[in-house]
């Protein structure tokens, strides 16, 4: 039986400079779940296809 | 710089880093397994798979440090209160290098640092050199009016530089308190001409709200790569200036189809502080694309924790220093206290009305921030958001409908 794909439950674009808040991109907002949907499969193909580091090591 | 993703396992499943694009990943336990991660913990927890924001993630996504609370541009509104003196027993490059070792080896991905101003810190680069080491990535926020030539020339240590800007010319004035634009555009101009990754913070006021249009403007035609938004804080000299400086109820209203309009207007990248959360969910934009991309509202001491100069640890920069006042390189044993961070992770207790709210679980009850000064109680629902206002008026369940931007 092949292995369940398992799947990305959300996505944080980008870095936060700001050392009082977390600020959140608001791109996709705009252009909506739609384009979000066509690029969460971009994204977890990429990494997929980068090697392994654990964070904490 | 590796390159290589970085994959931290939660209860949930895991988080891994991107960096093409910049990204935080949040996937469920089979899509952690395929990239090699497994956890002891999840045979005991089967119902946590895919379960992110149910619990605490199991250490800070980022950390925010005040480098030093050293700064001499006295601007009105400054959340740490920050003077040319500094505060007391602020830490070195010693104890913030060690610091960092410790967030690394709990597998923080990002660091904001700030002040005061750290640009003036000598050693700052050697922390940032540090951070970037372990594998953390250090991102920072100046005035842009000091220590700008040191800046400049370790620029490339950083993932991100935002430069303060809360106004275009006099506005700049009319909220900071000085009449330091030039200063600041130049710092902006320099810093761009050696790095893309340069952006503007403004922090969002009543006075220069109808300017964001402008203000955005200013963004693109200097070729930054974002803008961020930021609401105004009731902490340090800010709680003496929050009554007349916090947007208006109809400002906070208009507040994302205003960014919205801007965005598409001038093609650049906007982000929102956390803490704004309730003013977009009052627009009812659509829930699960928000959970898709985490936006979430009060997440102090949870995805994020601050350090003061001192190294005390808060939930976040405008919160009070966590009960037991407990140093940052004593995180690994604090998180998982019983009532660790207080109030800051007790928003499922909510009351109305934010208890029958259907955006609790995202927002999680605003600014804890604001509901702490303006009721004396961090507890409380955000008394800014337009939902908390309306059912404080003898409107509960008023809906907005969604907004064609």
């Amino acid at each position: 039986m092949m292995a369940p794909r398992g799947r990305i439950l959300a996505t944080r674009f980008g870095l936060n400079p700001n050392s009082s808040s977390l600020g959140v991109d608001v791109t996709f907002l705009l252009v909506g779940a739609a384009a979000l949907s066509i690029f969460t499969p971009v994204i977890g193909a990429l990494l997929r296809l980068k090697r392994r580091e654990p964070a904490g090591e | 710089m590796s390159e290589r993703t970085r994959v931290r396992a939660e209860r949930f499943g895991a988080i891994a880093e991107l960096v093409r694009p910049r990204a935080l990943v949040f996937v469920d336990r089979a899509f952690a397994r395929r990239l090699g991660v497994e956890s002891e913990g999840w045979k005991a927890d089967p119902t946590g798979d895919g379960a992110l924001g149910a619990r605490p993630l199991s250490a800070p996504i980022e950390a925010h440090l005040q480098l030093t609370n050293r700064c001499d541009a006295g601007c009105q509104g400054c959340y740490t209160g920050a003077t040319p003196h500094g505060a007391p027993g602020e830490w070195g490059p010693v104890e913030w290098k060690r610091a960092i070792d410790h967030l690394a080896a709990r597998g923080v991905f990002h660091l904001a640092l700030g002040g005061g101003e750290s640009a003036i810190l000598p050693w700052l680069g050697e922390v940032a050199a540090h951070a970037r080491a372990r594998g953390v990535t250090p991102n920072l926020t100046t005035s842009g009016l000091a220590g700008l030539d040191a800046l400049v020339s370790i620029a490339h240590l950083f993932g991100q530089i935002n430069v303060s800007m809360d106004g275009i010319g006099p506005a700049y004035a009319a909220v900071r308190g000085s009449d330091r634009f030039a200063e600041a555009d130049r710092a902006i101009r320099r810093l761009r001409a050696v790095k893309r990754e340069i952006g503007i913070n403004v922090v969002v006021t009543r006075v220069n709200f109808a300017d964001l249009d402008e203000i955005i403007r200013y963004a693109r035609r200097r070729r930054l790569n974002e803008v961020e938004l930021l609401r105004f804080k009731p902490a340090g000299r800010g709680a003496a200036t929050f009554a007349g400086l916090t947007c208006s109820d109809a400002q906070h209203r208009a507040f994302w189809p205003t960014v919205a309009r801007a965005a598409r207007r001038h093609r650049i990248r906007i982000r929102v502080d956390c803490s704004y959360t309730p003013m977009l969910v009052h627009h009812r934009l659509d829930r699960k694309l928000l959970e898709r991309l985490a936006v979430y509202g009060c997440i102090a001491g949870d995805f994020l924790v601050g350090a003061r100069a001192n190294g005390s640890l808060s939930a976040c920069s405008f919160a009070p220093v966590a009960p037991g006042r407990p140093k940052l390189d004593e995180l690994e044993s604090y998180w998982e206290r019983e009532g660790a961070f207080g109030p800051f992770r007790t928003w499922r207790e909510a009351d109305e009305p934010c208890r029958s709210c259907e955006y609790l679980t995202l927002c999680r009850g605003g600014c804890k921030a604001v509901a702490l000064h303006v009721e004396g109680d961090a507890t409380r629902p955000d008394p800014e958001c337009p939902r908390v206002v309306d059912f404080r008026r003898g409107r509960p369940g008023r809906i907005r409908l969604p907004v064609a931007i």
